[in-house]
């Protein structure tokens, strides 16, 4: 039951990142990151948006395609329970607009990471493979898809 | 648009309620804060994990480690990483009377509130603003409390049967003969606990094929009630009536999901006054709607039975209306009346129904009956029928209170929500942190409130709520009011930029997704 709370949603999580502010809030993070990395001495300007693109995509695999269920108690009997964040968005309705976000802010970072870097080699494959690991789980044909059963329980 | 000018006709009164919107900054800020306690959430977990810190939880033993775990740790993250730390907010004893003033068994915690020990000490006279007291009649002393203590003695605690059975007391069909005179309605029934009225009597009254359009805010008895009728459930924004009569007429055209059929009944479940906002129901469109698709209308006043109205008949007399018009009244006993339970009047037929098809008529025990003597003379003393007018002034009282509070706390600059009249006072806090600061900085200076944050409330809207009482004198309130000018500008909660929006502009998404069930 909907024990201890005073609305009638189910997962709230479902909602969070459609709140006000959040996109601010998640740009700003990004923008904060960054600027940390490049304030220390020892990181030139192409290895500080290569490592901003690597931890903000590890980040984001971390907390919306890793962590399954939910921090709190939910009245669905456990529906939730063996999705990921990303699977929870909007009750697996695909395309929505934080879905179109948070599929887009990848990229964008890709593309300035990419400029920066000067399109060197070694930069280029980093990138491309930690977009890969971030873009391919928001597909919506791989939604609830667990490859060789790894993070399924 | 102000959607008022449209359906202004209907309102005798003028309406305003307002919702003002979170500014973008604190908004951003309190996301902030919860990410930092999460982060911080997952080292604690770590460390426990590891053993560097000892864990306090519930956890398996250690022969049973490799079995299917018996507790999730994951849905626990929230309960023991940041509502643990605020805990000493909530689950307050007191030891009296929950009047105007109370007192509370003060308590201290060593291991940061995973045990409370108590000193021993009681702290007097805290000015209570978070008991649902709203005529004052919670008292421990007066004609109800000497009226109440002869029944004690003549009938004794306990009723020891349902009302089917040997639990029938000739003081229960007094109380409802009076409950239903002072309604306004045919006939009415009273139960002893006002949640069991909602989620047992919603069953009796719809089943499958059935159509329950329900607020988004209802109370968690009201969503029982209508889950566990099996009817098809459907939401609307809140208070917002566009949304209410696209549900109805989608219900009429396209009828039942897959076989089109027409819907058996369609019932929409609305609260008087809806208590972590402090809206009042826009009552004369939903009636107008109501007449227009023809379907029926379950008002559940727990809140506004008895604190609204020129002489406490509720919300149907706030906006002047018939209360024939609704066909179920729902209301409790626990607010306003200084007792427990519930009612539900409407016409004969329906009640007599109910009585025989209810779950807690025939299962649940029934009254007890000094707790019935204190509804009947609380509710003699409101309708003026005890020979004083007590009763109206403290009606007018609560109104004055109301309006005292609500205008001075949003002249210091707070955010408060909700409507003007409802003594139901939502002040905003918004950050996690400032949840638990607010109560205990209350505490130290001897005002109890009740603070709510998230999931009760959406992730950015936690807020302080305040119950004001008719007990409540103006220098209780200037007291209150100075401490909390005082609290505000120590935690910075002057928010407000003076910018009042009406509710159908608040910023809900225009598109909400609702759970499908497969």
């Amino acid at each position: 039951m909907n024990v201890g709370v005073a609305h009638s949603e189910v997962n709230p999580n479902t909602r969070v990142m459609n709140s006000r502010g959040m996109w601010l809030t998640y740009a700003l993070g990004v923008g904060m990151l960054h600027i940390v990395l490049l304030s220390i001495p020892f990181f030139s300007v192409p290895v500080a948006w290569t490592l901003t693109n690597v931890i903000h995509n590890l980040g984001m695999y971390v907390f919306l395609h890793a962590v399954k269920g939910t921090p709190f108690e939910t009245p669905d009997q456990g529906k939730a329970r063996l999705l990921t964040h990303w699977e929870q968005l909007d009750y697996g309705v695909q395309f929505t607009s934080s879905r179109k976000f948070f599929t887009i802010s990848p990229i964008i970072l890709y593309f300035l990471a990419s400029f920066y870097t000067k399109y060197d080699k070694t930069h280029f494959i980093l990138n491309t493979t930690s977009l890969l690991t971030v873009l391919i789980p928001k597909l919506p044909q791989l939604h609830g898809v667990r490859i060789f059963g790894i993070n399924k329980y | 648009i102000n959607h008022i000018v449209h359906n202004g006709g209907l309102y005798k009164r003028p309406f305003n309620e307002d919702f003002e919107e979170t500014p973008m900054l604190v908004a951003v800020l309190t996301y902030v804060g919860y990410g930092v306690l999460t982060l911080f959430g997952y080292l604690r977990d770590f460390m426990r994990q590891w053993k560097i810190e000892k864990c306090q939880n519930a956890t398996e033993r250690e022969e049973q480690k490799d079995f299917v775990p018996l507790y999730q740790d994951f849905e626990n993250f929230y309960n023991r990483n940041l509502y643990m730390r605020i805990r000493d907010s909530w689950n307050r004893p007191i030891c009296s009377v929950p009047g105007a003033k109370v007192d509370m068994m003060e308590r201290v915690s060593h291991d940061y509130n995973w045990t409370f020990t108590y000193t021993g000490r009681v702290i007097k006279d805290i000015i209570n603003m978070g008991s649902y007291n709203y005529l004052g009649f919670a008292q421990k002393a007066g004609t109800c409390q000497e009226a109440a203590a002869k029944v004690l003695s003549q009938y004794g605690a306990g009723a020891c049967s349902t009302r089917q059975e040997m639990g029938n007391l000739d003081k229960h069909e007094e109380l409802e003969k009076l409950v239903a005179r002072f309604l306004g309605v045919e006939s009415a029934m009273a139960y002893g606990m006002g949640f069991a009225t909602n989620s047992m009597n919603i069953p009796a009254l719809v089943g499958k094929g059935c159509l329950i359009l329900s607020d988004e805010l209802n109370h968690a008895s009201l969503v029982l009630g209508a889950r566990l009728s099996g009817a098809t459930i459907r939401i609307f924004k809140h208070n917002n009536m566009q949304s209410l009569e696209k549900l109805l007429k989608d219900a009429i055209v396209h009828g039942q999901p897959r076989t089109r059929r027409p819907w058996k009944k369609i019932l929409i479940l609305v609260e008087g006054i809806y208590s972590m906002e402090g809206s009042i129901v826009r009552l004369p469109e939903v009636i107008a709607l109501k007449k227009k698709y023809k379907s029926y209308l379950y008002l559940d006043e727990a809140h506004s039975i008895g604190a609204l109205g020129p002489t406490g008949r509720g919300v149907v007399e706030y906006f002047g209306l018939s209360p024939e018009d609704v066909d179920v009244m729902m209301g409790t006993f626990t607010k306003s009346f200084g007792a427990a339970g519930g009612y539900i009047g409407g016409k004969k037929e329906l009640i007599d129904y109910l009585r025989t098809y209810s779950h807690s008529a025939v299962y649940a025990t029934s009254m007890s009956p000094p707790v019935v003597e204190q509804i009947i003379t609380s509710m003699k003393c409101i309708m003026g029928e005890d020979g004083t007018t007590v009763g109206k002034a403290r009606v007018q009282q609560l109104a004055e209170n109301t309006r005292y509070f609500r205008r001075r706390l949003k002249e210091m600059g707070f955010i408060i929500y909700g409507n003007e009249d409802s003594p139901v006072v939502p002040l905003m806090l918004y950050m996690p942190a400032k949840i638990g600061a607010f109560g205990r900085e209350m505490l130290k200076r001897n005002i109890g409130v009740v603070v709510v944050g998230f999931p009760a409330t959406p992730i950015i809207e936690s807020r302080a709520r305040f119950c004001l009482s008719a007990a409540h004198t103006k220098e209780m309130l200037d007291t209150a009011l100075k401490e909390i000018n005082e609290v505000g500008d120590l935690l910075q909660l002057k928010y407000s930029r003076h910018r009042l929006v009406p509710l159908l502009d608040r910023p809900f998404d225009e598109t909400t997704y609702e759970e499908t069930e497969d």
